[in-house]
């Protein structure tokens, strides 16, 4: 029940993902929300309101900025992009996750033979 | 100073958080809805879907703040609530650790002020002092402790020769009159070599130290004020400096003021200081040994290293001079040993008992924060529900406990500043005159920093263990009501545990005030070998100028006890070179008749001279022979001498005394003396001394300018001060009465008596709280245990039990507690009163009586505390308890 967001990912995942996304194309809270979701085909077990907090420590690191608009639904509405230090974060963050997951793979691969 | 731009700019950001998830719902609720889903379905179905709204929000929040601090605050605020809401809870909760804390800072106040702080020296860590001892058969190492004692000359060897000490000084005691407007007044000095305070390190506050060449002389001319009496007898003049004053017959130059920090225990009741004045005797005679000397380290050598340098200068001066130095060994102790050292075992004792104090304190607290928060598990099961995690339950717990130690704290501080002077008032004048430093016992930072620490070790003691439990509660259980409570499990066990330490604590005390109160009774009724009782002691000087030559002081003493005797209140008047049970004395060696011992080597006892009236006015029983008579023992024939019994059966071991002869050693005129009395033992230091041998002169062949007086008076020897102060007046009115007391007011400051009536007093009322406390623990275990099994008490009743079963099985548990915290507490007992045994006096410090009286006397105390849930228990009604459920 609690420490949802960290139940199926290793901490810092859900940020990487927030940037990939956002990187992509500024988006507000729910509709980063709808992405993620739809886009990890719903595999991955995320509350949508995890996001939340995520998104507070990526403010609160500078890595993104929040300015309040108008969506296409026409309410007022939160949107998030990064920043440069945040589009670099998330490029070594990805780098650093791939060498692991390589890692990884090896290794369960190796025991499968 | 981002962190601080985002304190003030948070009241929005949450603002914008709130709003944003607020519409994260709603946009969500309208897909939904858009997808034909119910508006009540789609609503839940979102919640579901964003999770838990309040905590993703404090995650959020908690993000952007400082949350071990807020969270702190949060908690703090809700513990203040908390326990505003139960006041009978928190003011005795809030008492009892003020008691526990306030009489712990008292203590530790005092503790401070003479054990931890340094002396007001420079670098006083490297400051020693020197003694030189003779091995004296018969003397107690404890006697060999207080002696502090050089020749003059020893002293002046050692400065030349010892490299190991920068510097060497020595000093005495003192006393003048001091002649100026209005009566003459007695005055309290010491006297120093000149660089006395350059050795210690201490510079005079106004004017200059003494200068070389000032000593020795005869007289002193200068004199250094101490700050106090500057104050106090000259108003703090800052003209001071150049002024006269006159000290008995001479003229003195005040050329100093020393600084108010400065103290010396030694002579702790010297007003002014002059440089060493001392006749010719004591300058050069080695076989006079009246001098203290201390002595600064020099730079880069140890104690180790002066001591062994002294033993080889010492076996040096011992082979010069056999006759003086041959079995003279120089002693090296610290400074600080010497001014702390017979307060510091009551001290630590007293220290430790109070320490208990707290322990049964916070013992009993913690009992009641058990059954509070017992009382409290739905409201923080509720809590875990919503999401507390088990570090905020605990978090929120310690700052309940916390918040009711600092309550308790700042009470406690207030307990303390006043204990702290009840403390000191306590102390007899005279004994606080050697120990200054006690006076500078207040609240300072130690003594805060010492109630801080006291505060959070008492808030975590009794908070922690409840903490632990409610957070281990089961959450499955929840939101069960809890019903049908048993008095099993974990919790009980432990609070049974508490209340078991809590007897075995107070036990503890119990027999440590015990064994006080037995040592101050058998001290008290020690028998000191004269008539205490309606006697009245003091002292007279005489001055050099006015009474130069021996004859004048006899003439003196003639005009003077002659007036007394014929006073209607003077039963007898006797005079003793030193006063039973004040201490002090001088010594003296001999060779008894056909007993040849080694050079050096001879016997060495107490020796004091008494008028030949004495013994019958003390009231000193005589055990042989015949006292000094005026016919016989004229000044000019010094031929008989009067010993003790503890002499006689020392040096003479069951021959009769009575015809043998001795001779003193230190000169070699001296002619063999025939004892020609026996008298019986008296305490000469103190109501606990042990018998010391003793020689006695009469007071005509060994007459000196101090005379010490004792007058037997037939009412109430304090109304005989004034017409005895009137004859002396009448006799010389520049001489004064020197501390004038009675009997009785000696055997109340002595320190023998204090070092017994003042831990008994405080032992006993820490033992008495201690167990008032052990019995509400008790008391407060029983009564709980009885209201949690009134169903199970119903249903035995209504089953047929009788009352005095019900009544035996509620007492049977409190006596089973209590057993078993007198038995854990007559073990530590049996270790833990060792500790005191320097205190103890005339018993045991495993005093069966004691031991076994005292335990009755808990088990009984206990007993009633029992009967009182018990008999509730008794009158249970088995309809009532049953239909409650």
């Amino acid at each position: 029940m609690k420490n949802n967001e960290h139940r199926d990912l290793f901490p810092g995942a859900l940020e990487m993902m927030i940037l990939r996304t956002l990187k992509r194309q500024p988006l507000h809270g729910y509709a980063l929300a709808q992405y993620i979701k739809r886009t990890s085909n719903d595999l991955l077990q995320i509350e949508e309101g995890s996001l939340y907090p995520a998104l507070q420590r990526l403010l609160k690191a500078e890595l993104v900025k929040a300015e309040w608009g108008i969506s296409s639904t026409n309410r007022r509405v939160r949107i998030y992009k990064p920043t440069a230090a945040g589009a670099k974060h998330l490029e070594r963050e990805v780098s650093r996750f791939e060498r692991m997951l390589k890692g990884i793979t090896r290794v369960l691969a190796r025991g499968e033979s | 100073m981002k962190w601080f731009k985002q304190i003030f700019s948070r009241r929005r950001f949450y603002g914008d958080l709130s709003e944003e998830i607020q519409g994260h719902l709603e946009e969500k609720v309208e897909e939904l809805v858009g997808n034909g889903m119910s508006r009540r379905g789609a609503e839940s179905a979102a919640r579901r879907e964003f999770g838990n709204v309040t905590l993703m929000k404090e995650k959020s929040r908690d993000v952007w703040r400082w949350s071990f601090m807020e969270n702190l605050l949060s908690d703090v605020r809700y513990g203040v609530r908390i326990l505003l809401g139960n006041p009978g809870f928190s003011i005795v909760a809030i008492l009892t650790i003020a008691l526990g804390i306030g009489a712990n800072t008292a203590i530790f106040s005092v503790v401070y002020a003479a054990l931890i702080r340094p002396l007001p020296y420079s670098q006083p860590e490297r400051l020693l002092t020197l003694t030189e001892l003779r091995p004296k058969e018969g003397r107690a190492s404890d006697a060999d402790k207080q002696t502090w004692v050089s020749a003059y000359p020893d002293y002046l060897d050692w400065t030349r020769q010892c490299k190991s000490f920068q510097a060497l000084a020595g000093f005495s005691g003192d006393g003048f009159v001091l002649h100026g407007a209005g009566e003459p007044e007695p005055l309290f000095a010491a006297q120093a070599t000149v660089n006395f305070f350059s050795t210690l390190g201490v510079k005079p506050f106004l004017g200059r130290d003494f200068a070389a060449g000032e000593d020795i002389a005869a007289g002193p001319k200068v004199a250094i004020l101490s700050y106090g009496s500057w104050i106090r007898r000259f108003g703090g003049d800052p003209h001071i400096l150049g002024r006269s004053i006159q000290l008995d017959d001479k003229s003195v130059s005040i050329i100093g003021v020393l600084p108010p920090t400065f103290e010396f225990a030694p002579r702790g009741n010297a007003e002014l200081w002059v440089p060493l004045h001392i006749e010719k005797d004591l300058v050069t005679r080695r076989s006079l040994r009246w001098m203290p000397v201390i002595g600064r380290l020099a730079e880069g050598s140890t104690q180790g290293q002066a001591q062994a340098e002294m033993n080889s200068i010492t076996a040096n001066l011992a082979a010069a001079y056999p006759q003086e130095n041959g079995a003279i060994r120089a002693v090296l102790v610290p400074l600080r040993d010497r001014i702390v050292g017979q307060v510091q075992p009551l001290l630590l004792i007293l220290f430790g008992a109070v320490g208990f104090v707290l322990l049964i304190a916070c013992a009993n607290v913690m009992n009641l924060f058990l059954v509070r928060t017992a009382g409290r598990r739905r409201e923080f099961n509720i809590r875990a529900a919503l999401g507390a995690s088990r570090g905020r339950l605990i978090s929120q717990l310690l700052a309940e406990s916390l918040i009711l130690a600092a309550a308790g704290g700042v009470l406690g501080l207030i307990l303390a500043e006043w204990g702290t002077s009840l403390l000191i008032a306590a102390i007899p004048d005279t004994l606080l005159a050697s120990a200054p430093f006690l006076r500078d016992a207040h609240t300072n930072l130690a003594v805060l920093a010492f109630l801080c620490v006291a505060v959070i070790f008492t808030g975590i003691a009794f908070g922690l263990a409840p903490a632990l439990q409610i957070s281990r509660g089961q959450e499955c259980e929840a939101l069960k009501e809890e019903t049908r409570a048993s008095a099993g499990g974990v919790r009980t066990r432990l609070r049974g545990v508490l209340v078991v330490a809590e007897i075995a604590f107070s036990l503890v005390l119990l027999i440590g005030s015990g064994l006080m109160v037995k040592s101050l009774t058998a001290l008290l009724s020690r028998d000191p070998g004269f008539d205490t009782k309606s006697l009245l002691t003091f002292s007279v000087n005489l001055p050099p100028t006015t009474y130069p030559k021996d004859p004048d002081a006899i003439r003196f003493d003639k005009e003077f006890t002659d007036r007394l005797r014929a006073l209607p209140g003077v039963a007898g008047v006797a005079s003793n070179s030193v006063v039973p049970l004040t201490g002090g004395g001088a010594s003296i060696r001999f060779v008894i008749e056909g007993q040849p011992v080694a050079k050096g080597h001879e016997n060495e006892c107490n020796i004091r001279d008494v008028s030949n009236n004495y013994f019958p006015v003390m009231k000193i029983p005589l055990r042989a022979g015949r006292l000094f008579d005026d016919s016989t023992d004229s000044s000019t024939v010094p031929q008989h001498v009067i010993v003790n019994e503890a002499w006689a059966k020392q040096y003479l071991h069951g021959q009769d005394p009575i015809g043998k002869r001795i001779k003193f050693t230190y000169s070699p005129k001296e002619n063999y003396r025939e004892i020609v009395g026996v008298v019986g033992n008296t305490a000469d230091t103190g109501l606990d001394s042990p018998e010391e041998s003793s020689l006695f002169l009469p007071f005509t062949q060994d007459t000196n300018s101090f005379i010490n007086y004792v007058v037997r008076t037939a009412g109430d020897p304090k109304n005989a001060m004034g017409e005895v102060r009137a004859s002396l007046h009448a006799v010389d009115p520049q001489l004064v009465l020197i501390q004038p007391f009675t009997m009785d007011q000696i055997i109340a400051q002595s320190p023998s008596v204090f070092l017994r009536r003042y831990p008994s007093y405080l032992i006993g009322s820490f033992a008495a709280l201690a167990l008032i406390l052990a019995m509400i623990g008790l008391y407060g275990l029983v009564s709980y245990s009885v209201s949690q099994r009134t169903r199970e008490l119903g249903i035995r009743i209504a089953l047929g039990a009788q009352q005095k079963n019900v009544m035996r099985l509620v007492l049977g548990e409190g006596a089973r507690l209590t057993v078993l915290g007198v038995v854990f507490g007559l073990l530590a007992a049996l270790g833990l009163t060792q500790l005191m045994r320097s205190l103890l006096f005339g018993v045991s410090a495993l005093d069966a009586v004691t031991f076994a009286s005292v335990a009755v006397v808990l088990a009984v105390v206990a007993v009633i505390a029992c009967c009182i849930p018990a008999r509730r228990a008794m009158r249970t009604d088995p309809a009532a308890a049953l239909r409650y459920e």
